[in-house]
């Protein structure tokens, strides 16, 4: 579990969060989405231990990062868009080292070597150097170092940055075993496409502040209370749908041309399958009729320009 | 803590640096180069013996008498010579490796982007600090290492007892320690690409070490113990100052070099230490050196060793003269303990805003460091006295020189809390490296002051000294200045500098008052 309590820095005169409050519980895997600047590393950089708040407290796993860095570092892990290895290393003698440096226990270090190892697909460069992997290797040699404790809060600091499609496929389904086992994840990115589809929470800031946060499908509720559908028809029936769809209170915005349309519809799923069934019966050959699911980067335009505020 | 020998970044530069190809090329390289010296050496043998049997021939007399000596002795003084080579050559790599390697530690972690990465991990401040004093030099070690029994072999056959050996080699590790944690603390200080830098203040810092060789003829020869040549020039028996033998003193009572070296190194290492624990760990815009009880600590510490270490000897001077020589260095320990104790912007905002709401205290771990420079300044003047009273049998004590070095030391307290709060203005400025060019400007403020004074001083000597007393801190120090007779111009300069510290307080203060701002956000 994450939690920030008014977390606040300051850098001279500029507040780069401000009195940031946020509770991520376990399991959770909480996107941090924000424009450059809007304070998403420096939050990461306070939940990790490498900056010290100005005011206001971080904790991870009830322990207060500040106060016992040590102790809450032992489980985090922590990646960021530098991916910077030793490169006069082997692989495995690399991640040995932060194996040792996390304290993982003596005994079991060499099968979690292993199979950490197999997780990122390496194991026919265990004993290969360091500055001779390419660089999506070395990408996925620090994501092992990420996750080499088995540390129960994953911190990512736009980890896809750089990465190939299939490096980003690869990143994507490891995050989600590590859901599956109860790992909390904070990954941050401005590439909101990144996010799409695995994020279970998100958190918009902007300037500093958190401007709205928590699971995807309240935000998405809150930020679009109407849901957006799309529907398409066989024949020349526009005139009637504009008709039909105008005249019930439930709807509204409705844009037709000639063969689909939008609108937006405010009723429940029940009201939203007798509109349907309304339609069909007054002779309208439906052709397809779906709701638009809204993207993150939807709800991001959405939420950053203040529409719902 | 881990056992060194088990601490992953000791393990990760032994891993690295010595690769079995390596190892057995350095290996390889050191007995060959040992071969080498020791060639070298019997050659300069072989020449000594041969011009004597020469001489012996020619002149016979005492040359034969020597000649015969050498023969007989020959042997063992090639060894010997061997020996003193293969120390002095290990004295110069641990030593001079340990401080390089170590100066570029940190700095080369922020470069190559790793030292967040180390940041994170579960190993403490100490823990990384002995992993990377023993690990960034191991290749020196390993070398070392390989020198060390061809060393043995040799000093033994060269008449060296097992003692001295011993002592040789404890000193040399001890100032290789001792060189490498300066290093580590000059590297924690330096930002990302400032290696330059670095080097230039790790070869400034090891001629300073060097350098204080040269003490050993001063008032306080037992500094000379912390350059790696003194003890092992004293445990090789090598004369310095034209062949007077020349012993530290602590308290006024002899002591070995070996102990001295142990006392200085140890104890100026701690502090070294302590500075790097509290800070190793810290981003670095959150770096202070010291909390503001150790730097008062740290100043009276400094002080005491003066005060420890002194010996009148053949010079038996005036009390007045140690207290102004003390003045002098406080002078010196007043500042770097101000700039170790500067309040980083943000600290420095949240006291203010206490201030403000009347629960900020002077005496304030994140306040202004003025007040602490004053009790250290006190502190400093209250072992003066100790100093001075301790000393009165060896010095010509005077009661007046207590008074004279009074006014000295508050003239330069108040100098010094004028350019440290300077600095801390500076730092609040988005000036790059602010602390740098702090210092540059108070350079250029003293550089000026001194071509002021000297034009003043052409139209009359006593203007001249009126302007050096009111700019700078020098003219208390000139000896017509006596007590209790102070010249006003003195107390107008104190005057005038308050004035400017109170100015420098209000530009502050107006900094601080300044409102925080939100970050413009930049979209993609």
């Amino acid at each position: 579990m994450i939690e920030f309590i008014r977390l606040r820095k300051e850098y001279d005169d500029l507040v780069a969060v401000e009195d940031l409050s946020l509770t991520i519980p376990q399991g959770e895997i909480f996107g941090l989405i924000g424009p450059n600047g809007a304070g998403k590393t420096t939050t990461i950089r306070m939940a990790c231990g490498l900056l010290a708040p100005t005011t206001g407290r971080a904790l991870v796993n009830n322990i207060d990062v500040a106060q016992e860095p040590e102790q809450a570092q032992r489980s985090i892990g922590y990646l960021s868009d530098f991916f910077a290895v030793y490169e006069d290393l082997k692989v495995w003698e690399y991640l040995d080292y932060f194996a040792h440096a996390y304290k993982v226990e003596e005994s079991a270090i060499p099968a979690r070597l292993a199979e950490v190892i197999a997780q990122v697909s390496l194991e026919v460069k265990r004993d290969a150097m360091i500055r001779g992997l390419s660089r999506g290797m070395k990408q996925r040699l620090g994501i092992a170092r990420a996750i080499i404790h088995q540390p129960k809060v994953l911190l990512l600091d736009e980890p896809a940055s750089g990465l190939d499609p299939k490096a980003r496929l690869e990143l994507r389904n490891l995050l989600r075993t590590l859901q599956d086992q109860g790992t909390t994840i904070l990954i941050s990115s401005h590439i909101l496409t990144e996010l799409e589809g695995f994020c279970t929470s998100i958190g918009i800031m902007e300037k500093g502040q958190m401007v709205r946060s928590g699971r995807i499908d309240e935000v998405t509720a809150a930020a679009t209370p109407a849901r957006h559908i799309r529907l398409s028809w066989l024949g020349d029936s526009a005139d009637g749908i504009q008709r039909e769809l105008s005249g019930n209170p439930q709807v509204s915005n409705v844009q037709v041309n000639i063969s689909a349309g939008t609108f937006q519809f405010t009723g429940s799923e029940d009201d939203l399958a007798a509109l349907l069934a309304k339609l069909v019966s007054s002779g309208v050959r439906v052709k397809s009729f779906s709701e638009i699911k809204q993207t993150v980067e939807d709800l991001y335009m959405k939420l950053s320009k203040h529409e719902v505020m | 803590m881990l056992k060194f020998w088990r601490n992953p970044e000791f393990v990760r530069h032994l891993r690295a640096e010595l690769r079995p190809a390596r190892v057995i090329t350095v290996a390889f390289v050191i007995f060959f180069l040992c071969a080498l010296i020791g060639l070298a050496c019997w050659a300069e043998r072989q020449t000594e013996l041969e011009n004597a049997i020469r001489y012996a021939h020619q002149y016979d007399g005492k040359w034969s008498a020597y000649s015969e000596n050498l023969q007989h002795d020959n042997v063992r003084l090639t060894w010997l010579l061997l020996a003193k080579w293969l120390l002095g050559l290990q004295a110069g790599l641990l030593t001079f490796w340990s401080l390089f390697s170590c100066a570029q530690s940190v700095t080369g972690e922020r470069d190559r982007k790793t030292w967040d990465f180390q940041r994170t991990t579960s190993l403490t401040s100490a823990e990384l600090l002995v992993g990377k004093l023993l690990g960034e030099p191991v290749l020196a070690y390993f070398a070392s290492l390989c020198v060390l029994p061809v060393a043995l072999v040799a000093g033994f056959l060269g008449g060296i007892t097992v003692r001295s050996l011993a002592a040789a080699y404890l000193s040399i590790l001890v100032t290789a320690l001792f060189l490498g944690l300066g290093g580590l603390w000059i590297s924690t200080l330096l930002e990302t690409r400032s290696r330059g830098v670095g080097l230039i203040g790790a070869l400034a810092f090891y001629g300073f070490v060097i350098g204080t060789f040269g003490f050993a003829t001063s008032w306080f020869p037992g500094l000379a113990a912390f350059s790696p040549l003194t003890g092992v020039y004293s445990i090789l028996e090598i004369r310095f100052d034209n062949g007077r033998e020349v012993t530290p003193m602590l308290f006024g009572h002899e002591m070995p070099w070996l102990v001295m070296t142990l006392l200085l190194c140890g104890s100026f290492g701690f502090w070294f230490a302590l500075m790097l624990v509290r800070n190793l760990k810290r981003d670095y815009e959150d770096i202070r050196l010291l909390s503001r009880w150790q730097a008062v600590g740290c100043a009276a510490f400094l002080n005491f060793v003066f005060y420890a270490l002194f010996t009148s000897g053949v010079h038996n001077p005036q009390s007045g003269e140690l207290a102004t020589f003390m003045v002098a260095i406080n002078g010196i320990i007043l500042f770097a303990i101000g700039l170790a104790t500067l309040t980083p912007h943000e600290r420095l905002k949240i006291w203010w805003r206490e201030r403000i709401a009347g629960t900020g205290a002077l005496f304030s771990e994140n306040g202004l460091p003025w007040p602490w420079l004053a009790l250290s300044a006190l502190v400093a003047y209250a072992l003066m006295v100790w100093g001075l009273l301790a000393w009165r049998l060896s010095l010509d004590f005077h009661v007046r020189s207590l008074g004279m070095a009074a006014v000295q030391l508050l003239i330069v307290l108040v100098f010094i809390t004028r350019d440290v709060l300077f600095i801390q203005w500076s730092t609040l400025t988005r000036l790059r490296q602010p602390i740098v060019k702090g210092v540059l400007f108070l350079c250029l403020y003293y550089g000026a002051a001194g071509v002021f004074t000297a034009l003043a001083a052409v139209s009359s000597e006593a203007t001249g000294q009126i302007a050096m007393r009111l700019l700078t801190p020098v003219g208390v120090f000139d000896p017509v200045v006596e007590w209790p007779h102070v010249p006003a111009s003195v107390y107008g300069g104190l005057a005038v500098q308050i004035g400017l510290i109170a100015a420098i307080i209000v530009m502050i203060a107006n900094r601080l008052a300044r409102p925080t701002l939100a970050p413009v956000a930049s979209g993609d």
